[in-house]
């Protein structure tokens, strides 16, 4: 049981390297990733609607939220358009493999993204990190959190127009609502309770309170847990999604 | 002998559509065998299914002694599977589809290297080994597509229409290998349209049609039922048309046009002949050739299915057309 599960894990990642050099680590998605996320920054910092303490943790998990679904989005759309998902199905691998493999490959990306944009944040802005493995962490768990939505995403659209256009109706309100630019405490009551419906708000939370404390304090693994489970229904929810798609 | 691959009412339905219908049929192992039948008449739902790639809606199958459905990767280590469309990366080289395969499949790192080069040479492609498969022809693809599917030695090998938009050159190649791998033990099951390929390649045929398997036996089998209707192929001067007339004559129960050359299906040759003549003389007809011809397997085909013989020509025009504008 313990053999067959390393086996699949490998699998994964396998299909996770491969992923990463036939989609993800190219110059035009590190582009798009970083670029969005950055603009919209910007633009609200010179509305002055923005405090500087609010930047590293908002722009961070936006920018891993922009460049792991940009891509993950279209990755199995792509391959379904292909043929190549046939050579997938057609070894000696579970569907639920297949996928975490892919989610991997965009968790991975995330990470070398946030990475990126971390480290120059917090040397520009002067913050200091209290605690970089609570960081890590959160940047983890986030990045695999935003991948699974990918993969979603992916495994129910039919063509890449159809998956763009589904990432940009999920993440532009999630953008705006999960307390990226504005501290959730001023958004009106009920855009506040749709806000705890978001994964990019446990997101955000989990990274602000990992860069101020250098202990995880229980709303810190309250977040982290929350993003395991989005993480997993997600990726459950991706798998069954495509199972029927390709039925 | 020993048997590989076993369906059982095996079935697949689309809402209200019924792709596969109950198809039972056996495999040997060590056997090339052919499904065969028009498009759309469920070859491909049901190497689908038999590859585990979809579930049927009833109906179950044996893979190398492994139930598909609940032991799906045990049973999808002992096969190879070839799509109808080639599914290799093309932003990647040869060589790294092939190692890439060779991991999905659990090989050793050891032996990776080893057989992905055995296999390159083999098909020709060693050569180009590091070249981005984005810049391959159809006929490379579909060779890198078939080394893929046997990098980890499977006893079985599916290939879905495995010539089917190539050209002369590279057909004849592929088919060449697929006898070379089945003397070297590897069971072959194929789908194709292409009646000679099945009839050049299979050992055993099964036809396919609207879901139903409608015959399976042996290729010489089935050109005999096919045999107590008679076959006269005959060409006029001057050449016109005139499929209408001779589908109204007595004896005639079918006729297809191939080039200049009308073919009559009739009862009774003896009869057939002299009115032939008759339609001639009435029509200021001259005969160029005649021939009285032996059942083919496409006689076969046309016989058993009940389809009109001009099917299975349009869909090779078709596949030739595809195959000039790719």
């Amino acid at each position: 049981m313990a053999r067959t599960w390393i086996q699949s894990l490998i699998k994964a990642f396998y299909i996770a390297e491969k992923d990463a050099g036939v989609y993800y680590f190219k110059a035009p998605n590190f582009t798009y990733g970083l670029l969005m996320p950055v603009s919209l920054f910007i633009a609200f910092s010179i509305a002055g609607q923005i405090n500087s303490s609010q930047i590293v943790s908002g722009l961070t998990s936006l920018v891993i939220l922009f460049g792991t679904t940009s891509i993950e989005a279209v990755a199995v759309v792509l391959e379904k358009q292909t043929g190549t998902f046939e050579r997938l199905l057609a070894a000696p691998v579970s569907f639920f493999t297949i996928l975490f493999g892919k989610a991997l490959a965009g968790f991975f990306f995330g990470l070398v993204l946030a990475t990126a944009v971390l480290v120059p944040l917090t040397v520009i802005s002067g913050t200091f990190i209290a605690n970089p493995l609570l960081v890590f962490i959160a940047i983890a768990f986030s990045s695999l959190t935003f991948s699974a939505l990918g993969v979603l995403i992916s495994a129910y659209a039919k063509w890449v127009p159809e998956a763009q256009m589904l990432s940009n109706f999920l993440r532009f309100p999630m953008a705006f609502l999960s307390g990226t630019f504005l501290p959730l405490e001023l958004l009106p009551a009920q855009l506040g309770i749709i806000a705890r419906f978001l994964p990019l708000t446990y997101s955000v939370e989990a990274l602000r309170i990992s860069i101020n404390d250098s202990a995880p304090t229980i709303a810190y693994l309250l977040d982290i847990l929350i993003l395991a489970l989005f993480s997993f229904i997600l990726l459950v929810a991706g798998s069954k999604v495509l199972q029927r798609r390709l039925e | 002998m020993n048997v590989i691959v076993e369906a059982k009412g095996l079935t697949k339905q689309y809402g209200h559509f019924l792709a596969v219908d109950h198809v039972d049929l056996e495999v040997f192992e060590g056997e090339i065998f052919g499904l065969l039948g028009p498009n759309g008449a469920g070859k491909t739902t049901t190497i689908r299914m038999l590859t585990g790639q979809t579930k049927p809606t009833s109906g179950e199958a044996l893979i190398a002694g492994y139930d598909i459905i609940h032991e799906p990767t045990k049973a999808k280590e002992s096969v190879g599977v070839v799509p109808e469309v080639s599914n290799v990366y093309d932003e990647m080289s040869a060589w790294d589809n092939l190692i890439f395969a060779a991991k999905l499949y659990g090989m050793p790192r050891s032996e990776r290297g080893s057989r992905a080069a055995e296999l390159l040479k083999l098909f020709g492609l060693y050569e180009r080994r590091e070249d981005k498969v984005g810049s391959f022809s159809k006929g490379m693809k579909r060779r890198l597509t078939i080394g893929a599917a046997l990098i980890h030695k499977p006893r079985i090998v599916f290939l879905d229409e495995p010539t089917t938009g190539l050209d002369v050159q590279s057909s004849r190649v592929i088919r060449a290998l697929l006898k070379q791998l089945n003397e070297n033990g590897v069971t072959i099951f194929l789908t194709t349209h292409y009646i000679e390929e099945a009839d050049q390649l299979c050992q055993r045929i099964a036809i396919i049609n609207q879901g139903k398997i409608v015959a399976l036996d042996n290729p010489e089998k089935l050109k005999a039922k096919a045999e107590e209707q008679h076959l006269v192929e005959v060409s006029f001067s001057p050449s016109k048309d005139v499929e209408d007339q001779l589908k109204d004559l007595k004896y005639v129960s079918g006729v297809s046009r191939i080039g200049d050359k009308f073919r009559l299906y009739v009862e009774n040759v003896s009869e057939a002949i002299p009115m032939l003549i008759d339609f001639c003389r009435e029509n200021s007809l001259k005969i160029v050739s005649i021939n009285t011809l032996k059942p083919s397997l496409e006689d076969a085909f046309v016989k058993i299915t009940g389809l009109s013989p001009e099917v299975m020509t349009i869909e090779k025009e078709h596949a030739k057309k595809e195959e000039s504008l790719g």
